[in-house]
This record gives structure tokens, sequence and C-alpha cells, in this order.
């Protein structure tokens, strides 16, 4: 790895010494070990025995050994740079708590809202009034603060009739345990005047005297005697929620959200499924684009790409029901990679031989391919009798084969690993992939050491473009198995940013996609489980990438401890080393 | 009293590079002072840091005995502090009066006075004897007088202390005769100048004191009447330094490079190089001399094949190289040390190992079986480093670690070991230090005596005169002249052809062509 140092821009400017290299082998090993076990524990609740008795456990722990792996090589080829990383996910975690906290900050107002009943309880009998609303031990009720309601119903008053000496209990109660209201009772007399007032229930109340409560923020006004003959008012309403309700309540909501977002994925095999599926997808096009930016190429065309991939893939896989599978699947993958690379070789012979901008050219063709893609589906694939867009589900001898039972973890992941290594052996040990790092370093050096840089820019952009193929490839045949309308979900463009957090390093871009994969299975998750809106996920996911992103931030309050540390200790460099590692 | 002072001045960057040590720097009012080091010795830093560019880590900075705090160059310019970048910081399209008045303008209403400005500008040309012309555009203007602009500009502000980058780096011998003079008409004029320059000839010529700076440190200030050229030299690197090459008289030998009735002209249509012929020859190094911009830079790239020719032929050993790009006209054993080296000399995010090798990586033994043999890669590396003594712990660091002088040895010595027949050295020691100087200078004029064919491009008369065997001068894309260099060339002499005041008859051309 000698040559490839310049990947980690924290190395440090003395050669690092023998210790120092290994120390450093083995906090990456650790951290990966740690993950992969951790992972393990988490997704069979730390019992072997569930673990043994899940079906294909060893791939699992196979994949899982890989994310392991993932990050022994994060740690060891950023450095320095992964603490930053780390801590940079650490507090955009953070802020993202807050933002949900604040968005939480209603979550107390179902205390106020939902369906409510009312009843007065009296062994009395009823006085002969037929202009009263209620009557003793009849139930009414109603629906508190609806929401989408033009005029919601905010406070009840309605009336009943008694003698002098009447023993009534009054109750104000939540229909049932979903709707969670708060009521507040009273009873007032005609003329207005408050009696009674009640804003809770005792347990024995609510457990044995009136079957009806629901719980102890029902309201009661037990074995009241009325005063006189009359007409009565039962006054209800929801209870004014307080302060430190509003705030445990979002508390506790923000938690049960973030405990989706951070463990969600790995709860259950099925979900964990969900993680690596997306992990391989969006690795595949980050490595598309960290391929594709190393040579200073902006091009965004991994979109048309996977489009074209997954179209070539899906016409080859609905036209061979009969090939067997381990001739066919071999032709997919070489078929899907070969439309890629044609795909990608059009921008770059544009830009190089016309000097067309990579990103426009690109982003145009993303339009075409993507238009192209719905035609043939709407107009050649569609069987003529479906009800939606899509193919014809294709046959088992064209999919991938699945690796881990009850998932779409397919064998991607093993062509995951080949495409990584290879694309490591492409940038670091080719002599094209040397012309590709000299080019993204300096072009004007590279043209004048007499590198043929129109040739390497065609090249690279068509060698992106295999990458970003196959991740339609396993997208048509590993995931949907059939062609559908969208089928890139916009992952595309997320590939641009797990190639920027990977800082091109085609080694760090299978942990950035994890990393990246996992954030977005965990807020599916959120969503889900914590009713966490969806608006609020991706604020939440994009407050991270801005954070990670903006690297520039880390390294200005780092640069400012240095500045303190040197007033402090008296200007030496051995404190400045002392301030860093 | 100094006019200015610093004590305890500190300076480190965020990277962790201390650029400025413990620095007490003095200048007294009316003098000019010279402050001389090797390029990354701190004293870009220390001026910058006096002019608000740079903050200072620690330390205190005092005017006129009072203590100041410069944050930014407003704050130096309201204390009288003006600074002439080593680049020019003119609008071209602008005029000299606009430039001058540039955010100062004198308004009438919403209007700005044009008519006021031409005539300030006027008044202060005529005051310190900086001739301008006001109401021409600076793009129309030669850097002489662009320079002028620039210390125009920082007088109509109000400076009293002018600090000068490098200003003779640009000029030719006769600007340089013109600057010194409005210089010596600034101090009568009471003002304070001082001047940053690794030139010593010119400290020795004009300053009144000079400072030395080493290492970021400050090694002493000296009278300059009482201190040599050798003496600074040995101040400024740390040990005595040759200031001579040794240039043994050899014959040269065959013609290896042929040029024949070269002209290029760029895409819109200027003629930057008309008619150009001239051989180099075996054992000799052919200089040319001529201002920047009169097609020297053109010359160079026509020849290393990165700009095709408009007609005209060149040939190595008479195989025709042009046309076919940098590749091949580098397989015919040609090297280039380009002019300008962080563009085009480096890749600077890359590793030292990796700017090693940019004309061999395809071939043995750095690629075998179409893969990077590392080992080799790192060992090409590891002993270009040890031979061309390039201070770097290591080959796998990025080149923009390193120190101005050794980024150029990185070149040098990837050029020099590509084992050429011809080498073009574009400004081969532009901004590199002294101690680098030297070694550039006697690597190239010991290659030259083991046979290898050399064209030195340089803006520095004095490295042309001192290197070459024969002397080429350009000027506006043609060549004005050739010459042995012998001991009846001056460089006056040279001077007025490279202004164009004198062009050498045609048979006496041909003769040492």
């Amino acid at each position: 790895m000698t040559d490839t140092r310049k990947e980690a821009p924290d190395q440090p400017l003395s050669g690092a010494p023998l210790l120092r290299k290994h120390l450093l082998l083995i906090v990456g090993g650790a951290a990966g070990l740690i993950v992969t076990l951790f992972v393990m524990n988490t997704l069979f609740d730390g019992s072997l025995e569930k673990m043994t008795g899940t079906t294909d456990w060893r791939n699992i722990l196979l994949v899982n050994a890989l994310v392991g792996a993932c990050i022994f090589l994060f740690v060891v080829e950023l450095r320095r740079g992964a603490i930053r990383v780390l801590l940079t996910v650490i507090v955009a975690l953070l802020l993202g708590f807050l933002v949900t906290f604040v968005f939480n900050l209603d979550a107390a107002d179902r205390f106020a809202r939902g369906e409510f009943r009312v009843q007065v309880v009296s062994d009395a009998e009823p006085t002969a009034n037929d202009d009263v609303d209620l009557r003793f031990n009849r139930v009414r009720g109603g629906d508190f603060n609806k929401p989408n309601v033009v005029e919601p119903l905010s406070e009840v008053a309605w009336t009943f009739a008694g003698a002098d000496g009447d023993l009534v209990s009054l109750l104000a109660y939540a229909k049932n345990r979903r709707s969670e209201v708060d009521l507040l009772v009273e009873l007032r007399d005609d003329a207005g005047t408050v009696l009674a007032a009640a804003t809770s229930a005792t347990e024995t109340q609510v457990e044995e005297k009136f079957d009806d409560l629901v719980s102890v923020k029902d309201a009661v006004i037990e074995g009241y005697e009325l005063p006189a003959d009359g007409v009565y008012t039962l006054y209800a309403k929801p209870e004014e929620i307080a302060t430190g309700t509003v705030l445990s309540e979002a508390l506790s909501q923000s938690q049960l959200a973030f405990e989706a977002l951070l463990l969600g994925p790995i709860e259950r095999v099925n979900r964990w499924g969900v993680w690596i599926q997306d992990a391989i997808t969006l690795i595949l096009l980050g490595m598309s684009f960290a391929i594709v930016f190393r040579a200073q190429q902006f091009s965004l065309g991994a979109e048309g790409q996977l489009y074209f991939g997954a179209l070539v893939s899906g016409i080859i896989a609905l036209n061979s029901p009969h090939v067997p599978g381990v001739i066919l699947i071999p032709f997919i993958i070489l078929a899907s990679g070969t439309a890629g690379f044609v795909y990608g070789l059009i921008p770059g012979a544009l830009k190089a031989y016309l000097g067309a901008n990579e990103l426009v050219s690109t982003l145009m063709l993303n339009v075409v391919a993507t238009r192209f893609f719905e035609m043939v589906l709407n107009f050649q694939l569609k069987p003529p009798d479906a009800g939606y867009v899509a193919s014809a589900k294709f046959t088992e001898n064209a999919v991938l084969p699945v690796i881990v039972d009850k998932t779409q973890v397919t064998v991607a992941v093993f062509l995951l690993v080949v495409v990584v290594f290879l694309s490591w052996l492409l940038i670091r040990r080719t002599p094209l992939g040397y012309e590709i790092r000299i080019i993204g370093s300096n072009l004007r050096f590279a043209n004048y050491g007499g590198v043929n840089s129109r040739r390497t820019i065609m090249l690279v952009m068509a060698i992106g473009g295999i990458v970003a193929g196959l991740a339609g490839m396993h997208l048509a045949n590993g995931i949907h198995r059939q062609l559908i309308l969208n089928i890139s979900f916009a992952l595309a463009f997320e590939g641009v940013v797990v190639a920027l957090l990977a800082r091109l390093n085609v080694l760090v871009v299978p942990f950035t996609g994890l990393l990246y994969a996992y954030l977005r299975a965990g807020a599916q998750f959120m969503e889900r489980d914590a009713n966490v809106s969806f608006e609020v996920v991706r604020m939440i996911q994009a407050i991270i990438i801005l954070l990670i992103t903006a690297e520039a931030l880390v390294t200005f309050f780092q640069a400012r401890q240095k500045r303190a540390d040197i007033d402090e200790t008296g200007h030496t460099v051995e404190s400045l080393e002392g301030a860093d590692g | 009293m100094p006019i200015i002072e610093t004590r305890g001045i500190h300076k480190i960057y965020g990277n962790g590079v201390h650029a400025n040590d413990d620095i007490n720097f003095e200048v007294e009012p009316g003098e000019i002072h010279a402050l001389v080091g090797e390029n990354g010795a701190g004293k870009s830093t220390l001026m910058k840091i006096l002019y608000g560019l740079e903050q200072a880590t620690s330390g205190q900075v005092f005017i006129r005995d009072e203590e100041v705090a410069i944050g930014n160059p407003q704050d130096a310019i309201e204390r009288g502090i003006g600074m002439v970048h080593q680049n020019f910081m003119l609008v071209d399209s602008f005029t000299v009066a606009q430039n001058i008045i540039l955010n100062r303008e004198t308004k009438q209403g919403i209007q700005i006075d044009f008519q006021s400005a031409v005539s300030d500008t006027e008044a202060l040309s005529r005051e310190y004897g900086l001739t301008v012309n006001p109401n021409a555009r600076i793009e129309d203007i030669p850097v002489g007088m662009r320079q002028r602009v620039e210390i125009l500009k920082a007088l109509y502000r109000g400076a009293e202390i002018l600090i000068l980058d490098e200003p003779t780096a640009v000029l030719t011998p006769s600007e340089t005769q013109d600057l010194f003079a409005a210089i010596r008409n600034l101090v009568e004029g009471g003002k304070t100048v001082i001047f940053i320059t690794h030139k010593l000839k010119e400290v020795i010529e004009i300053s009144d004191r000079v400072t030395v700076m080493r290492d970021a440190r400050k090694i002493g200030t000296v009278e300059t009447a009482q201190t040599s050229e050798r003496e600074l030299a040995r101040m400024m690197v740390g040990r005595e330094v040759f200031m001579q090459v040794d240039r043994p008289e050899v014959t040269r030998g065959a013609s290896v490079l042929q040029v024949d009735d070269l002209t290029y002209a760029d895409d819109s249509g200027h003629q930057l190089l008309k008619h150009v012929s001239f051989n180099v020859y075996q054992n000799e190094i052919l200089g040319i001399a001529g201002v920047e911009g009169n097609g020297q830079t053109e010359l160079a790239e026509v020849l290393t094949g990165l700009r095709p020719p408009t007609t005209g032929e060149a040939f190595i050993n008479d195989e025709q190289i042009l046309g076919r790009g940098p590749r091949s006209v580098r397989e015919h054993q040609v090297a280039h040390i380009p002019e300008d080296r962080l563009t085009n000399g480096v890749a600077l995010t890359s590793s030292i190992d990796d700017n090693l090798i940019i004309d061999r990586y395809y071939r043995e033994p750095f690629t075998r079986r179409g893969l990077l043999n590392i080992d080799s890669i790192v060992e090409n590396g590891a002993n270009l480093i040890r031979e061309f003594n390039i201070i770097a712990p290591n080959g796998a660091i990025p080149v923009n670690a390193l120190s101005g002088g050794n980024m150029q040895k990185v070149v040098v010595a990837r050029e020099l070991s590509s084992s050429p027949e011809l080498l073009i050295a574009a400004q081969p020691t532009r901004g590199v230090d002294i101690g680098a100087i030297e070694f550039i200078h006697q690597e190239l004029v010991d290659q030259r005596t083991n046979g290898l064919a050399i064209l030195l491009i340089s803006a520095d008369l004095q490295e042309v005169m001192k290197l070459s065997d024969r002397i080429m001068v350009m000027y506006e894309g043609e060549i004005v002249g050739i010459f042995p260099n012998d001991e009846s060339l001056t460089e006056e002499r040279i001077g007025y052809y490279m202004l164009g005041a004198e062009r050498q008859p045609a048979e006496e051309m041909e003769r040492y062509a």
C-alpha cells in the first residue's frame, strides 16, 4: 500500500513507526470483531440456540463477518480520519435526536384528543324532564379535538335533571385504551356555579367501582348529593396538559424513535436483510461514483447506467426461462456490466473528444435511459393482462440465489467482494489506475507526463458504468425479481454521498455504504415503529449527511484547539502533536 | 525609535508548520530594509502578519512604539502599511488611474470623479518619480509599469511603510534599475521600505540593513555596508555556499535538437512564435534570454508536444518529433522541467513516488504483467530522494508537504533520471532557495559536461549568463540574437536585445545558430 498513502489525508508527516502501524491493525480488527459480534448478538438475542436454530445462520455470520471486515478497512484506511467520521456521526445523531424531540413536542397532544364517554350514575329514580341531554345511567359520548374537523369538539356541557338528595356520580372517561384522552369533569348548577370537580379517578374506582372507566386519567365525581330539585350541568373537557408532561412525553417518544433508528435494522433477520440488500446496491453505486470521481470527472451517469444494466439483465431473464441458472446468472452479470460500460462510454467519449461537460451530458443521458426503460417496460415487457406497469416475475433460474432465507440477501454479496477487490486492484495496482489517480490529482501534470488523458477519462467513465450496471442487475434480479417502474428509487444519487463520505477511497466505500444503508433502513423502522413522520426522518438523515460532509467544520475546531493549546503551553511543536494524537 | 517592530512573533499554521519562531524584527524609519531568506524561511509569513493577512499565534507588533493589533489588511492600511505583492492585484481592464483610486474613489454626487483620479495619479507619480500613464489600461502596459502602479496604489492609501515582496523577480535589468531609483526616491520622501528578496546582489546594491531568516528563525540583522554576498549566503543557508558554478570547458558534440522554421499561433490567431530556427548540441547549454511572455513558454510547450505547432518542424537526432503528443516526444529521450511546476510539473496531492514515475510508469519494471510493481516504484522513489537530496521522510508523503525547492528537486530528479539526450529546462530555479539553486545549477552543468544537450529558458538573466554556452534572445516570438557566451557579452547588451531595441543581422545569427 506504499503508493496509496495519499488516500489517507491524515497521514502524519513522519513515517508511522512499526508499532503504530500494528496498533492500527489491532484497533481496526477489534472494531470489526466487536461490531460483528454485536450484530449477531442483537439479531439472535444473545442465544446460541436461537442462532443455530435459524436457517442459513452460517451465511448470516459470514455476511456479518464481511461487515466487520468493512469496518476494519475503514479504520485502517482512514486512520485518524475514522475517528473524525465517527465523532461526526455521533454529533449528527445527537442533533437528530434534538430535532426528533422538537417534532415530538406535540406528542402529548394525544391526551387532549380522542373519543370519550360521560355518564351520570345514580340509584335514584330519574326525574321526568324531556329537555335534558342526559338521563341517569345512560352513556353519551363524542370525540374531542378530532383532527381535520372544521369545528372540533373541545368541551361538552350536557344537562341532566335530579331531585333534592339524589346521590349521583359523574363520570367522564376515554372510550377505550386507544383513546388516551385525559379528562376533567365538573358538576354545575343551573346558575353555572361549579359544585364539584374532578380530574382523575382512583385505582379502586377504575378497578372495582365503575366498570366503564379505562384509566386513572379519567375523571370521577363520586357520590355527590344534589342539594335541590332542578336541572344540573355535567361539564367535561380534556385536561390542560402540564409542560412537564409535554416534555417527558416528547422525550420518551424520541427515545423510542431513536431506538428504532439505531437498533431497528438488526432486530430481526428480515430487517437485517433489508439493510444488507440496500447496502449492496449503495456500495455498488458508491463504488461507481468513487472510481469516476477519482479522476475528477463529475459524471452523475450512474442512474442511467443502472437503468440500462437493469433493462438488459431483465430482458435476458425474461427470455431465458429454460437456461440453467449456473450459466444464465454469470451471463446476466456480464451483460449488465457491459450495458453499463457502453452507457458510460458515451458521455466519456463526448467529454474526451468533444469537450462536452460530463455533468450535463450524464444528467441528460439519465433522462434518456430512464424514459427508454419505461418505454420498453410499458410497450414490450409488460404482460398484456398486468394491472400495473411491471414485467412478469422472473423465473427462478434468472433470480440471484438467496443465501439467507426470508431475505433478499443473495450471492450478490460475493459479487460485491469481487467488485471491491477489482476496484482496488484497478485504482491502486494498474497503470490505468495510476493514470486515473494522476488525472484526478492534476490533469495538466498527466498531460505533461505523456498520459493519454482522453482515453483514460473515457475509460474511467465506462468502468464506473460497469459497476453501476451491476447495481441495476442487483435491483432487477436480486431484489425486485422483475422490472418495475422507478426501479432505482433515486438511490443512484445517494451513491454520490456514499462515495464522498468514503473520500473516494474504494476500500472505504463498503463501510460508508453500510453506514448509509443502515441509516436508511433505521429511518424506515423509525417511521414504522415510532410514528415519526417520514419528513422528519429525511431531515435527520440530511443533518447527518450535512455534518459528515462538512468536514471543514471539524477541522476548524481542531485548528482552534491547537491554537489554544499553544497559547497555554508555550508554543512547542510537541504540544501540538500531543493535542492531536 | 523603530517605526515598526515585532517582539516574539510565533506563527504555527493549522497543519503544524512552525513558520515563525520568536521573531524580533525592527525597521528604522526612512531605511531600506532587506529581508532575505530561502523559500520557506518564514519571511512571507512575517510580512503577511504585518499586513494583516495572517494572524500571529503569539507575539506583539509595535508601530512607533505603540502596540497594535492588525486583524486584516484594512487595519494595516490605516496604520500606514502598504504591500506590493509578487502577483499583482490589479484589474486588467481598468485604467491605471482607476486601479489606483479603486475603493478610495472621490465622488461627485454618485459619480466617481475620474478627472481628479487622473490628476491625483499624476501628482503622486511626479512626487516619487514613478512614471506611469494614468489613462492606459493595465492590460496594455508592461510589467515594470504595473509594479509602479501597485506602489502608487499603496502610496495613495497613505502608506508610510512599503513592503515589496520579491519585486524584481519579474523585471528586466533596466527595469530593476528604474525600480531601485524609485525606491531611493521614496526613502528620500520619508517613506520606509521593506524589501523581500533572495537575490543577494540586489540586497547589497539597494538596502541599508539586512535581516536574514532561516528555518522560521531570525538569524540576524546586519548593516549592508559591513557585509558581503558571501556572508549573507552563509547566513541564509547555514553553511558555506559557492556562488560560482564550476563549468569546465568542453567541445560541443553533434546537434541533438534541430528546430526548423517553427511557427505557432494560438486559437485567437496571435503569432506567438515566428519562424524560429536553431540547434542545440551535445555538451552544451543553450540559454534563452528574454522578458517573460515573448514566446519562450510556447516554444518549450511546442517542443515538448504539449501544443501542436502551426507550421515548422523539430528533429531529435533527425527524427521529426512534433504533432504526436508529449509521450512521443519523451520517448525520443527528451526531458522537460516545466516552467510552472505547481501546475505542470507535479501532482501536489499525489505521493513523491507517484510523481517520480509519470514518464515511465507504463514501462518495465514499474508495470509488470499489466500490474504496477509497487516495490520498484518505491525503490525508484527512495533512490531518487537519496540521489537528489530531496528532504522528505519517505516517498509516500504527498508532494504538497514539501518546500518549493524540494518540489523542484522532485521534478529535476525525475527528468534527469530518465537518461535524456535533450533537456528542456524552463525556469528551473524560479522560487527555489539558494541551497537548491546551487544544487540544480551544478546538476545541470554536470549533465551538460557529460554530454546532455540542454535548452535553458529563464527570466533570470544572471542565471542564463552563468550557465549557458550560447545565449539566444527572444523578443515577441522571434529570435533577435544568438551569441556565444564569452567575456564580450554583457547583461546590458543582452538587455537591449530583450527589449527589442536591437537586432542581430541575419548572417551573424545564422553563424551561431
